[in-house]
């Protein structure tokens, strides 16, 4: 017995929607009643290149795991091999490597406020960030050379010095930065069509964000205090004081205010770090050779809990090298804050989680009534979520 | 000059596809259209359909599971078509080259016309890259 | 070094207290961090003990590696965002089944797959093992992860077409 089927083309690339991925979802009507991931479209097999490669060689290949949080992964890799290696990296690029990693940050948050804003048809907002983003953008290429994979990290320290005129032009950008999300926070609080969009939508409660191990903005969204600089602390965070963010609604404008606030605490420890930036050296010499041992490597990406495991075996490769990205962390949970809501809300649902693959390109449909089924690229989704909400 | 090649000419219509690699090229691309650069001052538009595409910016050393789409892409696109492999991962394979899943490089897979390197390459290059194949449209 | 361990120390001797002998190796490199080999036959009670009773109740991730003639799958324990814990547990190659944690802990039911996926572990209850990682129209004998699929044996199984 066949069913009719329904296939609508599925739209080719969205520059939107960059990396291509995969989504089965169950519908009643336009309810959703289950979802299933599939995430194998961008599986590179890095880990086990991983083994082939030497420590230093590594670094190029762990910094591209992702574009968005490269400093995030290859710190939480030289922190690995540093520990096998009983190292302890000099006290200024402890320092370095946090201005790094809160600048990232702040990009991150930016870029994301943008694609957020562009996921409910908010196009100015998307603009405007973007161009703010840049400023950002600039002074890490002023620190590192480049705008995307700074290379900053090596084994035993870091490879560039900061300069007090580079100092000063932080601190320009930085308060530029502040004042504009504190506008963009302001538009958020007071925006209908954000409201609309993310008022009580994708929620996760607190006990099932636990149970299904939510990490990062996604977990604190929830109301849960949790933030591996302040409970696992590593680099210079120990050292510097600052704020875990954390909102109790639960749902994605949560997730929004979560982002805005830890962009304002990200200027904050970068303007301190700066201020008490140790003086020295800014890398030791490492042997090539790790002995053999392993480590555990965590770090608070931007997307969240972001871990590593080294395995080393006394050659000058690595005998296991295991990543788990907080996007994957995220997805039980992302399920979950699907389950029972509308199809309208499945882009911005997805977007909320921050996603490393993007709200993806190809979403696959079944009505279980009648088992019709359809296939509706990120955008065709997008456009349809954006007309449904100015009916309701 | 025909009013087709006039039109096409006038503004080259963009598809942008990512065949898995770590989005460092997307999000410049997509700076791209942002204010700062602003690509559709050169009358530059990105679509959303191959169909109406002049021109297919590719990033990513195109996996296994990715390549026939690159493929059906490339051939939905209507002649002249050309193609722009933006990033080093898109001309070689980049440091995926090697990895079980990667073919390494756009040209192992369809016709290149232009490459842009670069980690990712800057919003600039990109667009000096697009800019630089409109002569070919108007030869084509 | 045996600076601020104590309560990783205590950790220890309580899991000690509990599965006795099944515990074969022990490692505290530094705070925070703790690694613990044990017995198979002790899995459902340590892992039960640990996360019910001393709240290691969130799963970071769960690595399978291959060591020769077993896989040995670790489990990465969290408490509280702060400590570690390393629960490793070694299975024959041949064989290689454990119970699934994703009655302990829902948030498993991913890394359990992955390690599915690249290893070739099977985690006996969990309801769907299907490919996560993995792309479609991967051979479902080809486990990346172990040793004796190399990276050249691999790629020469897998790819038609194309430069490589």
């Amino acid at each position: 017995m066949s069913y009719p089927t329904i296939r609508i083309p599925f739209g080719p690339q969205h520059p939107f929607h960059i990396e291509p991925e995969y989504f089965m979802f169950e519908v009643d009507g336009e309810r959703v009643v289950s979802v299933k991931p599939r995430i194998g479209y961008v599986h590179r097999g890095i880990e086990k290149a991983i083994e082939d490669r030497t420590f230093i060689q590594n670094l190029y290949l762990i910094e591209r795991i992702c574009g968005i949080c490269s400093h995030a992964h290859t710190t939480c890799y030289t922190q690995a091999i540093e520990e096998i290696l009983g190292v302890e990296i000099p006290p200024r690029a402890r320092f370095i490597r946090t201005i790094i990693a809160e600048l990232e940050r702040i990009h991150n948050h930016y870029l994301w406020l943008g694609l957020a804003a562009h996921e409910i048809g908010f196009e100015t907002l998307f603009m405007y960030t973007w161009r703010d983003r840049e400023i950002v953008m600039d002074l890490l290429e002023l620190l590192s050379g480049n705008r995307v994979h700074y290379a900053m990290n090596t084994l035993g320290g870091v490879r560039r010095d900061i300069t007090p005129e580079i100092v000063e032009k932080i601190r320009k950008g930085l308060d530029a930065l502040e004042e504009r999300m504190r506008y963009y926070k302001k538009i958020a609080m007071t925006e209908p069509t954000i409201s609309k969009r993310a008022n009580g939508i994708g929620i996760l409660k607190p006990k099932d964000a636990l149970a299904l191990c939510a990490v990062g903005p996604t977990l604190r969204a929830s109301g849960i205090k949790r933030d591996v600089r302040a409970d696992d602390p590593y680099i210079a965070y120990s050292e510097i004081p600052f704020n875990v963010i954390t909102y109790d609604r639960c749902d994605v404008i949560s997730r929004l205010f979560v982002r805005c606030d830890e962009v304002f605490e990200s200027v904050n420890i970068i303007r301190y770090a700066m201020e008490h930036l140790p003086e020295g050296k800014i890398r030791i010499k490492v042997p090539r050779r790790v002995p053999e041992g392993e480590a555990v490597s965590r770090v608070e990406a931007p997307r969240g809990e972001l871990i590593h495991y080294a395995k080393t075996n006394g050659t000058t490769k690595p005998e296991r090298y295991k990543v788990r990205s907080p996007t994957l962390g995220n997805i039980p949970s992302l399920c979950k804050m699907l389950v029972g809501g509308y199809i309208a809300d499945i882009p911005i649902v997805i977007a909320g989680i921050d996603p490393c693959f993007s709200c993806t390109d190809r979403m696959a449909f079944v009505n279980v009534n009648n088992n019709k089924q359809w296939i509706l690229s990120g955008e065709e989704l997008r456009r349809y979520a954006i007309k449904w909400y100015r009916k309701e | 000059m025909g009013l087709f090649k006039w039109a096409r000419t006038r503004s080259p219509w963009i598809i942008h596809f990512n065949t898995g690699g770590c989005n460092g090229c997307d999000i410049e691309v997509m700076a791209a259209l942002t204010p700062r650069f602003d690509v559709e001052r050169f009358g530059i538009i990105i679509r959303g359909s191959p169909r109406h595409a002049d021109m297919l910016v590719v990033t990513g050393p195109v996996t296994r599971q990715v390549r026939d789409r690159l493929v059906r892409i490339y051939e939905q696109m209507p002649e002249p078509k050309f193609v722009i492999a933006v990033g080093t991962c898109a001309i070689s394979g980049a440091p995926f080259m090697g990895c079980y899943n990667v073919h390494g490089g756009i040209d192992a897979v369809i016709p290149v016309d232009a490459y842009v390197p670069g980690c990712p390459p800057k919003p600039e290059a990109i667009i000096d890259g697009i800019v630089k194949l409109i002569p070919k449209l108007r030869a084509g | 070094m045996t600076k601020g361990i104590a309560k990783e120390n205590q950790i220890v001797d309580k899991v000690k207290e509990v599965i006795g002998k099944s515990v074969l190796e022990i490692e505290i490199p530094r705070p925070r961090r703790i690694f613990i080999l044990i017995d198979k036959k002790a899995f459902g009670k340590a892992t039960h003990y640990l996360t019910k009773k001393m709240r290691f109740s969130h799963v970071s991730t769960i690595t399978g590696v291959d060591v020769g003639k077993e896989i040995e799958v670790i489990y990465h324990l969290n408490r509280g965002g702060t400590i570690e814990l390393s629960l490793k547990v070694r299975v024959a190659k041949d064989k290689p089944v454990l119970p699934t944690i994703i009655d302990l802990i829902p948030g498993a039911t991913l890394y359990e797959r992955e390690v599915h996926d690249l290893l070739g572990v099977t985690f006996e209850g969990h309801p769907d093992l299907s490919p996560i990682i993995l792309p479609e129209g991967w051979p479902p004998d080809v486990y990346p992860l172990r040793k004796e699929w190399t990276l050249k044996k691999v790629q020469k199984r897998i790819m038609k077409g194309g430069k490589q």
